[in-house]
């Protein structure tokens, strides 16, 4: 592997049980040879970043559909930046407005990811991100 | 009219030229990933009987509807899903609707709700009226259906694992406008096993929350007889990515679970199973979709009279409710999906739904906001009144290729069913991740067909708008929402009777510890303003909690 | 790798403190470190020396399915409320196409989240083939030095090659469940010889009394119980917590045991033996390789012998011969022994 293997949390924060998108992401990184630690349902932010530092992850991906990403990006990345993890990539998926998308962005959330974006394209990110990190 | 009879021979002339080198490079198989063949002949059907297969309207198996004048003598339900923020809110919404020409309520609640946890939970933070309305205890139910007469319309409610309280904070309500339980008409989607195999929104394992099902088609047939206890659901199956045979058959093992469970309480099953009704998706791949519901209705009455014996005819019907795919609309180009739930919701009708829901065209965006909402509705306006569909009964049977696939997916359900059975039932099914791997994995299968193009979606992976601007308004859900609720729970908990909550709940705890009716103690409590948070925490209290398993 | 994780071939001494300190994060730096750069290893692992306590290391293995990460947490959380720090280990397999892994032994430890006195790591099996990483070792002399003092490893549960597990812990429990009585036939001869503890887990499912049954019948019957009393065999279920206090208590007892018995430092001498002994093994090829240019002549004589449908020896004895003792430099032989 020219590139050492990454790790990527994929979490449902919030409370909606939609996770089918969430694991055909998961399933999709794996397929792209990473190693993803899934942590399922209803975590919370706090829950999310410990799982994140024990597992010493590159990446966190949060799979939103009930609305509350407002709330949970921001705690999330907050918890990061206080936890030593600020150098880790966030970004996610889910039911996200344009104009809230913007508002992430402010946050340092530079991508999230929508219904029929392609799910090639979110490894594609993931991967770019990676290599400019480790060059 | 007299016409000479066509040989069978000509089929292998037509073969013979069909198989020429001109065929477009597409993929012919269904949304599912169903091999379909390029035309149907009477030869896929050699062996099929009329008469035992299809019979009449209204009558065994049900193939072809379950009453023997369909939508000549009542058109199905127009039911629009929907709720937000806080029960004002939404009884607001309702009453629009209404006005607007719909026919029944239905009610959606937030995640909190579906949980069972009150507004002010930690875990509430940020969720509180986001994706349906709050409801909190029996002043919330007051809210949410004040002026709302409950006698006059029917009333969905979307709720499952704490279904059995907040039905009892309804009836409350219910009695507060002085509404006889009898005169009551609704749904309960009340379907905890497809939490655990799609939803997964559960509080307990699976025991406790049977026998709060089974506790609450016992009380029904006895209080309140024009409530269907039940609406077991598809809709999410599908939603998390199941083929139509899944669906189907996932579906309908869950249906013959509750009987089984029912059956074993004691319950005779004449008087319960005539209140069960079914909830399925309406996906963009037409025949199929058609195929799958009338498939459904004749499954389970086979099932239904010969396996489980029941004698009354009310007892073998597949009464259902359908909702167009939450899962087909896109973000881009959200105009499209318009015409994406019209067909859909065509295949609904075809299909010979009791009830329907059309999703609105920005709800892979937002909440729908009140536009999109008549849209929807009206785009069932159109079918109903239009269109000309409605007009003649299962107007597709007899159609070869319908015909075929409605055997083929009775077929597969079948096999499905086996297979539950080998496993020790639904319930271990669950407990091995069965559903939950067969589902997800054809949800990723699904996703790399789009990915690879083998499968178009219009606007998505072909035909896509560069620089695409939004042109629809968003519903945005104040975050003042969530403090308002939060503020009138905590006064609710400063003005009811303490004492009296106490001590309901402690009773409550005593009988769920032994093995009476649960449904009467959940009244006495929705009764004191008990709230939803409180009662799921006493009956945490015996019943445990359920854990998520990681299948994958 | 990161430039602030470490410089060049060493670790930047600000890790070191940082985790001496108690920093989580430093604690599983260092794990990603030798799961990444087995050519740390010895660095990490003379700096880890000093620091050694004397945690217990618990194995919990068997076949696919049987709630091995249920039963893991069952047991992690009853630790806990003893007052015990708690290292969690959980291997899951990686794919052999892709080199992805799924990860999803969190999922059933989320009673565990939050409580500061358990670490929970997950490693993808990677090219380990004996149902572990081939860091897990490391990771679990990290947790050791990182205080934690009952560190438990669950294994990958790939079937039958999970003999790994007992090299690397002190204690193994060897988790079973109804239904999988064939599978106690294949594994006879390996891992049921050498479980400390049995614990058929789902004993709601039928099948449990003849899964019972058919497992004293192997004590009886093998030769084992004659030196050795017979390990406990218990019934419990995971996902309706029931008989995991007892498993626990019986674990505790086997605990007692093993460090009465003297039987713990044996263990950890042999540990110690069998690493440096790999170690031994490791260096010597590496050198070999390097002074003969072995790998390539290795190549080379296996397609000549495939062609000749000739004997290896000859060509054995030959290659050997040229391993000379004195081109082996002591001093990185016994780099470990420090």
């Amino acid at each position: 592997m020219s590139v050492e293997p990454m790790k990527v949390i994929i979490a449902k924060p919030g409370l909606d049980g939609h996770d089918r998108g969430a694991k055909v992401v998961a399933r999709a990184l794996v397929e792209a040879g990473m190693e993803v630690v899934y942590l399922g349902l209803r975590q919370t932010p706090e829950s999310i970043v410990n799982a994140a530092l024990e597992e010493d992850a590159d990446v966190i991906g949060l799979s939103i559909l009930s609305g509350a990403h407002m709330t949970h990006f921001r705690r999330v990345k907050e918890l990061m930046d206080k936890n030593g993890l600020g150098d880790r990539l966030l970004t996610g998926g889910g039911i996200i407005p344009t104009k809230d998308q913007e508002k992430l962005k402010e946050l340092g959330i530079e991508k999230v990811f929508g219904p029929g974006d392609d799910i090639q394209a979110i490894v594609d990110y993931i991967r770019t991100w990676h290599r400019s990190r480790s060059t | 009219m007299k016409r000479p009879v066509v040989k069978t021979a000509d089929k292998r002339n037509w073969e013979k030229k069909y198989c020429s080198p001109d065929l477009r490079n597409a993929d012919f198989s269904s949304i599912s990933g169903r091999p379909l063949e390029p035309l149907y002949t009477r030869e896929d059907l050699s062996g099929f009987d009329v008469d035992t297969e299809l019979g009449y309207p209204g009558e065994y198996p049900y193939t072809r509807g379950i009453h023997p004048s369909m939508y000549r003598g009542k058109l199905w339900t127009m039911r629009q899903f929907a709720g937000m923020g806080t029960p004002q809110q939404s009884n607001e919404r309702y009453k629009f609707l209404l006005a607007k020409g719909q026919t029944g309520l239905s009610v959606a609640f937030d995640n909190p709700t579906l949980y069972g946890w009150d507004s002010d939970h930690a875990l509430s933070a940020g969720e509180v009226g986001k994706t349906g309305v709050a409801v909190d205890s029996t002043a919330d139910m007051e809210r949410l259906f004040r002026e709302i007469p409950l006698d006059q319309v029917s009333t969905s409610m979307t709720i499952n694992a704490p279904a059995a309280w907040i039905f009892a904070m309804f009836l409350a309500n219910a009695e507060k406008q002085n509404v006889s339980f009898d005169m009551l008409r609704g749904t309960l989607q009340n379907d905890i096993l497809k939490e655990y195999i799609a939803q997964k929104e559960w509080i307990f394992p699976p025991e406790p929350h049977l026998r709060l099902i089974t506790d609450l088609m016992a009380f029904c047939a006895d209080h309140v007889p024009q409530w269907n206890t039940i609406s077991i659901s598809g809709y999410h199956i599908r939603e998390a990515g199941s083929t139509a045979a899944q669906e189907l058959a996932f579906t309908l093992a869950d249906g013959f679970a509750y009987v089984e469970h029912a059956l074993r309480a004691g319950l005779e099953i004449d008087d319960f199973a005539p209140r069960l009704s079914f909830f399925f998706n309406s996906h963009l791949d037409f025949f199929e979709e058609i195929a799958k519901l009338r498939a459904a209705r004749r499954i389970w009455a086979r099932h239904m009279k010969e396996k489980y014996k029941a004698k009354d005819p009310r007892s073998w019907l597949c009464r259902f409710h359908v909702q167009t795919a939450g899962c087909s609309l896109t973000a881009q180009q959200p105009k499209i999906n318009i015409i994406r739930t019209a067909l859909e919701a065509l295949a609904g009708v075809l299909g010979g739904c009791q009830s329907l829901h059309t999703n609105s065209m920005d709800e892979a965006l937002a909440l729908p906001s009140e536009k999109a909402v008549e849209i929807a509705l009206r785009t069932q306006q159109v079918i109903a009144f239009e269109s000309g569909v409605a007009n003649v009964i299962d107007p597709l049977g007899g159609s070869y290729f319908i015909e075929k696939l409605t055997c083929e997916l009775e077929e597969e359900a079948e096999r499905y069913f086996q297979k539950i059975d080998e496993l020790g039932g639904v319930v271990k099914a669950i407990e091995q991740g069965f559903f939950q791997r067969e589902i997800t994995r054809a949800a990723y299968e699904y996703q790399m067909a789009l990915s690879r193009k083998k499968k178009i979606l219009v606007g998505v992976n072909e035909f896509i708008n560069e620089d695409e601007h939004l042109e629809i308004p968003i519903l945005e859900i104040d975050e003042s929402v969530e403090r308002d609720q939060i503020r009138r729970l905590q006064e609710l908990r400063q003005k009811r009777d303490n004492q009296a909550v106490r001590s309901r709940l402690d009773a409550l705890k005593k009988a769920a510890a032994g093995t009476e009716n649960l449904i009467p103690r959940l009244l006495d409590c929705a009764r004191v303003y008990a709230t939803l948070g409180e009662i799921s925490a006493a009956l945490i209290n015996v019943f445990g909690e359920y854990q998520e398993q990681p299948f994958y | 790798m990161n430039s602030d994780r470490r410089t060049g071939h060493s670790l930047k001494p600000e890790l070191w403190d940082q985790f001496f300190k108690g920093s989580r994060l430093a604690c599983a730096r260092l794990i990603t470190l030798v799961e990444n750069f087995p050519e740390l290893v010895p660095e990490i692992r003379d700096k880890l020396f000093s620091h050694r306590r004397s945690a217990i290391r618990i194995g919990v293995t068997g076949p696919p399915g049987v709630g091995k990460s249920t039963v893991t947490a069952a047991l992690a959380r009853r630790a806990l409320k003893k007052g015990h720090s708690v290292g969690v280990i959980a291997v899951d397999p990686s794919s052999p196409f892709t080199g992805g892994a799924f990860l999803g032994d969190r999922v059933r430890m989320q009673s565990l989240i939050g409580d500061p006195h358990i670490f929970i790591r997950s490693l993808a099996s990677r090219d380990g083939h004996g149902g572990l990483s081939p860091s897990t070792p490391y990771a679990a002399d990290i947790f050791d030095a990182f205080g934690m003092d009952r560190i438990y490893i669950e294994t990958v549960g790939v079937g039958q090659a999970e003999l790994d597990v007992l090299t690397c812990a002190d204690l193994v429990i060897l988790v079973l469940q109804p239904g999988t009585g064939d599978v106690i036939q294949a594994l006879k001869a390996g891992i049921i010889e050498a479980a400390d503890m049995f614990l058929i887990n789902k004993s709601d499912l039928p099948g449990t009394e003849s899964l019972l049954d058919s497992l004293r019948f192997i004590f009886e019957i093998s030769a084992r119980q004659k030196t050795i009393p017979r390990p406990p065999i218990l019934a419990a279920s995971a996902l309706h917590n029931k008989g995991l206090d007892e498993a626990s208590a019986e674990m505790e007892r086997l605990i007692h045991g093993l460090i009465q018995s003297g039987r713990f430092q044996k263990k950890k001498r042999l540990r110690l033996e069998g690493e440096i002994k790999a170690s031994i093994l490791q260096n010597l090829w590496e050198q070999f390789s390097t002074l003969t240019n072995a790998p390539e002549e290795i190549q080379a004589a296996a397609d000549d012998l495939l062609k000749s449908g000739q004997s290896p020896y000859p060509f054995i004895r030959k290659i050997s011969s040229r391993i000379k003792m004195e081109t082996v430099n002591e001093k990185t032989c016994c780099e470990n022994r420090r």
